[in-house]
């Protein structure tokens, strides 16, 4: 079989009433079954549901799954499974597991509706956001099969006389998997097909807040052909998912989080790295700012800093959380935002005109409100959005203004809909507040002068720059996604690289020298 | 002579509905096509200004690098504080291009602050002066000499307010509020004119002699493209106000066509307020059909069961065009892997708006039809139809845009034929996407007006598409 040249999953074009139909339809049909089971899977082994449970963010008594907590022992169990699948599953050609990871991809592409509807209720995330993430797992899965195709083959390196050098790439062995509720079958889907079509075993700890997801992605690679014992699912909390990342055979771990748990598992990973030294992929945090210049064309700016900074709520490791307009138009761009937030519409993530759907769950809704609070202490709030619903865990979005520069609203990441607005002397002042924080994932400029965009482009360290658009929505192939500093360690989900986090390399060299003769 | 050019029909001709016989359609069209031809004066003996233009805009067609360097450089201006910044914008710009580009003295010129000043100074002047082709005035008082001025030449105007995006309410009460006046001013300048019987009246009553076209995206900052329902709402709330002191101004309310992101939103709002009890005798008002969208036909249709079951005293006016977002939609279904909404073929375009005109002619008296372009075919077709079904020549609109379609417009109107010239009316800010769009229309290399400037022969441009 030979995999045609990878081209992204269309999402649903919503503008079309049939397609909001089949989407509704198909959540009518879901809610009819919820809530769901999630056992922990385990070779051939189906663990208990019965431990914890997801709930809709909007509707918090309605319970989405039923999920068993994988304790130590079941950790335990799941990685020696799949430390004793693994060869057999790296021994396959590439293509072999090329071909699983696209079927995998066509299951998914088949329920598409259903999971779409899925991440409705499990994580609050509205529909087109939603559809979205289902065709990025289906392009991760597209993606990195051919690139595993690929980087099969190894790498040339110069040859000399007498001797044979190749360079092949091994699987590193069993890769945990731990992964975020914010793009609930992306990111793991992105982590594990990483690893799968490399040759890893994978055991899969989905976030405790969207397990049900979690199961789909496995129940849809199982299916393809991976083999149960090559993957295993592990619901639980953070610490099932400290247990898998301190488990002594574990090669590899993904990570997708925030940027404390990821610096913990950095750290554990190597006092954990007993027979063999763990690598750890960590995509974390941002405090991602966009610069609006003095030239930028408000009209375009002000619709794309509304979806960067609210859209799933601020709950995008992308979103803008401080926006750096240029003084001689920060008044103008604080007025039409003003009045611009008040268009929001704040609702459930079923209603299609929904603009901000609620937060994750409670505590992330005083998080924010906390942050809310300190702004309106230490500065002062310049626009809000209309006033959230008393059911389901929402926050009004805000923007804040005239902060301390020691304030922690402008160096901490919020994960919620507040953003801050500054302004700015130059464009250059901006760059420079930018380039003194610690994180480096995504940063936006809005800017007309071809100039300026190159001197942006080369000054600030941001994984992901984007100019003159929004600064979420990375598409695989297009945007390889990921940061710098403490956002992460530079790995670029999506893009050529990935791979080769998930391998060793290893070089044969080959004395061809018999009698004196060079027999290559 | 010889017989029409590559697409005229051979020996064995097809019957069109109504029992019109192809060849006879394409004998008429070739008989007005060149008459308007032969009408048209060469536009650099009336406007030598304007043959500079076109040949810049020739340049720029010829050139795709230096057409987007130029269009980018257009966009800027207004946003540019200074002389100096906008000189330093076009060296910035200029520095994209290959150096070949005979561009180095102006960048030379560049170094310097006063040098910048002078370049930046220069580029403003060309932009005011671009954007003054295709933009009435400021204001619509402003502009009110010059309506008065084409009336009385025999040519009608539809007015259209330029803003800048619409992302509050405030703003969209404040456009409403702009259309309302201006919706005031025209109703009271047109008293003043004097009559025009063919401007005035078609066999199915009176024309109103204030039109004014609004934009859906500019009255609600709600829309959006998955949830029609909310746009509809909100700019319902503003529209509706409107229609009624059309009604009461007896002036015509032409609701304008969008990118398709926004076309549910505007028909739905646009057919649902025109149903309404409280708007049943009036105003006149109107809709627009793009013909580059592959399910125009669809909305046609739609539009169409909706006039026959609603019945309007005043019947609804449908304003077909080609459609002026052809990039923006490319580009935007092949982002997303959708199907292109548009058509990607000149020829088809070029046919469906052929067909959706005979349609829509012969829907006649349930809508009113006008018919907007400057591809002297489609205006031919148009009025060849007409005639050969049997049509009155005042049951016949042709609209042009301000800019584009001038002498098209005036030797219409010398033909007795009814015309229209949508015209803007904004400051320059509000009008640089409008302009952009203008412009890219106009030197893109499908662009009719191009290929008749560049001396295409009429044979070939009169042939069936």
């Amino acid at each position: 079989m030979t995999l045609g040249p990878f081209v992204n999953e269309p999402t649903l074009e919503l503008r079309s009433a049939a397609n909001r139909h089949a989407l509704r339809d198909a959540l009518v049909a879901l809610d009819a079954r919820l809530p769901l089971g999630v056992p922990a899977l385990i070779g051939n082994d189906r663990g208990s549901a019965e431990g914890f449970q997801s709930c809709d963010p909007g509707t918090p008594d309605r319970q989405v799954a039923h999920a068993g907590v994988a304790a130590a022992t079941a950790v335990n169990a799941a990685v020696e499974v799949a430390v004793a699948a693994a060869p057999t599953w790296a021994g396959l050609p590439a293509a072999e597991r090329a071909r699983i990871l696209v079927r995998a991809a066509a299951i998914l592409r088949e329920r598409r509706l259903e999971l779409a509807a899925l991440e409705v209720r499990e994580c609050a995330k509205p529909w087109p956001e939603a559809d979205a993430d289902v065709c990025e797992a289906i392009d991760f899965l597209e993606y990195y099969a051919r690139g595993a195709i690929e980087l099969e083959a190894g790498r040339p390196l110069l040859q000399a006389p007498g001797e044979r050098n190749t360079l092949r790439y091994a699987a590193r062995g069993v890769a945990a998997v731990i992964s975020p509720w914010n793009f609930p079958l992306a990111i793991p889907a992105g982590m594990a097909a990483a690893a799968l079509a490399t040759g890893n075993a994978v055991v899969l700890k989905p976030a405790e807040q969207s397990p049900a997801c979690g199961l789909a992605l496995v129940e849809a690679l199982r299916a393809a052909g991976v083999p149960n014992a090559a993957l295993a699912l592990l619901p639980g909390d953070g610490q099932t998912g400290e247990a898998l990342a301190r488990h002594p055979a574990i090669d590899t771990i993904a990570f997708t989080g925030s940027s404390a748990v990821g610096r913990e598992i950095m750290r554990t990973a190597l006092e954990t790295s007993t027979s063999r030294l763990k690598r750890v992929i960590a995509e974390m945090g941002g405090k991602n700012c966009v610069v609006v210049d003095a030239d930028a064309d408000l009209d375009e700016a002000v619709p794309a800093l509304l979806y960067s900074a609210f859209g799933y709520a601020g709950q995008k490791c992308s979103a803008c959380s401080r926006i750096l307009a240029h003084e001689a138009i920060a008044g103008e761009l604080e007025r039409r935002l003003r009045g611009a937030l008040r268009t929001l519409a704040l609702g459930q993530a079923d209603d299609f005109a929904t603009d901000v759907p609620p937060l994750i769950e409670a505590a992330a809704q005083a998080r924010v409100r906390r942050y809310a609070a300190l702004a309106e202490t230490q500065g002062r709030i310049v626009a809000r959005g209309p006033q959230a619903p008393t059911v389901g865990w929402f926050c009004e979005p805000l923007v804040a203004a005239d902060l301390p520069l020691d304030s922690p609203i402008l160096d901490e990441e919020i994960f919620g809909p507040l953003v801050t607005l500054e302004p700015v002397a130059s464009v250059e002042a901006a760059c420079a507040a930018i380039d003194a924080l610690p994180f480096a994932l995504t940063a936006g400029l809005f800017s007309r002068d071809p100039a300026m965009v190159a001197a942006v482009a080369a000054r600030l360290p941001a994984g992901n720059l984007y100019v003159n658009r929004q600064i979420t929505g990375a598409m695989v192939g297009r945007q390889p996604f990921g940061g710098n500093r403490l956002s992460g360690v530079g790995s670029k989900a999506g893009g050529p690289d990935y791979l080769l986090q998930f391998v060793e390399p290893r070089v044969l060299t080959e004395n061809t020298m018999r009698h004196g003769l060079p027999l290559t | 002579m010889t017989k029409t050019g590559a697409g005229s029909p051979s020996a064995a001709s097809a019957q069109l509905d109504g029992g019109i016989d192809e060849r006879a359609l394409q004998a008429e069209i070739d008989r007005i096509g060149r008459e308007i031809s032969s009408a048209e004066q060469p536009s650099a003996v009336r406007h030598p200004a304007r043959a500079i233009d076109r040949r810049a805009m020739a340049l720029a067609s010829r050139d795709d690098e230096l057409r987007i360097a130029l269009f980018r450089l257009i966009d800027v201006t207004p946003a540019c504080r200074t002389a100096e910044d906008l000189g330093r914008h076009l060296a910035s710009f200029a520095g994209e291009l290959e150096p070949s580009r005979g561009l180095a003295a102006a960048l030379r010129l560049a170094d310097t602050r006063a040098g910048r000043t002078v370049l930046g100074g220069a580029v403003a002047a060309a932009v005011r002066h671009t954007a003054h082709r295709f933009i009435a005035g400021e204001t619509p008082h402003a502009a009110a000499g010059e309506l008065g001025e084409r009336w009385r030449e025999g040519i009608a105007a539809s007015v259209d307010l330029l803003g800048e995006a619409t992302v509050s309410s405030d703003e969209a009460d404040a456009y409403a509020a702009r259309c309302a006046g201006t919706l005031d001013e025209l109703a009271h300048l047109a008293r003043a004119w004097p009559a025009q019987a063919l401007l005035e009246r078609d066999s199915l009553g009176a024309l109103p002699r204030a039109n004014l076209s609004v934009k859906v995206s500019s009255l609600t900052a709600m829309l959006r493209a998955q949830a029609p329902e909310r746009g509809v709402a909100d700019a319902a709330t503003r529209l509706r106000p409107l229609l009624a002191r059309a009604r009461d101004l007896g002036a015509h309310l032409h609701i304008d066509m969008e990118s398709l992101d926004a076309l549910e939103t505007t028909v739905e709002l646009a057919l649902e307020l025109l149903e309404e009890p409280a708007l049943a005798d009036g105003p006149s008002a109107g809709l627009v059909v793009q013909a580059y969208l592959r399910d125009s036909p669809v909305l046609v249709e739609r539009i169409l069961t909706w006039a026959v079951r609603t019945r309007r005293r005043q019947p609804l006016t449908v304003r077909l065009v080609k459609g002026a977002y052809w990039d923006h939609e490319v580009a935007e279904a092949v982002q997303h892997g959708w199907r292109v909404p548009v058509f990607t073929d000149k020829a088809a375009c070029d046919r469906n708006f052929e067909v959706l005109t005979r349609r829509l002619l012969d829907a006649r008296p349930l809508v009113r039809v006008a018919i907007a372009s400057h591809n002297l075919r489609s205006v031919a077709h148009a009025i060849a139809w007409n005639r050969l079904r049997g049509g009155r020549d005042d049951d016949l609109e042709l609209q042009v845009l301000r800019g584009l379609g001038d002498e098209l417009a005036t030797t219409l109107a010398r033909r007795g034929t009814r015309v229209r010239v949508y015209a803007p009316v904004g400051d320059l800010v509000a009008g640089m996407a409008y302009l952009v769009r203008r412009l890219l229309e106009n030197t893109s290399n499908e662009s009719f007006l191009l290929a008749q400037e560049q001396g295409v022969p009429l044979d070939r441009l009169l042939a069936a598409p």
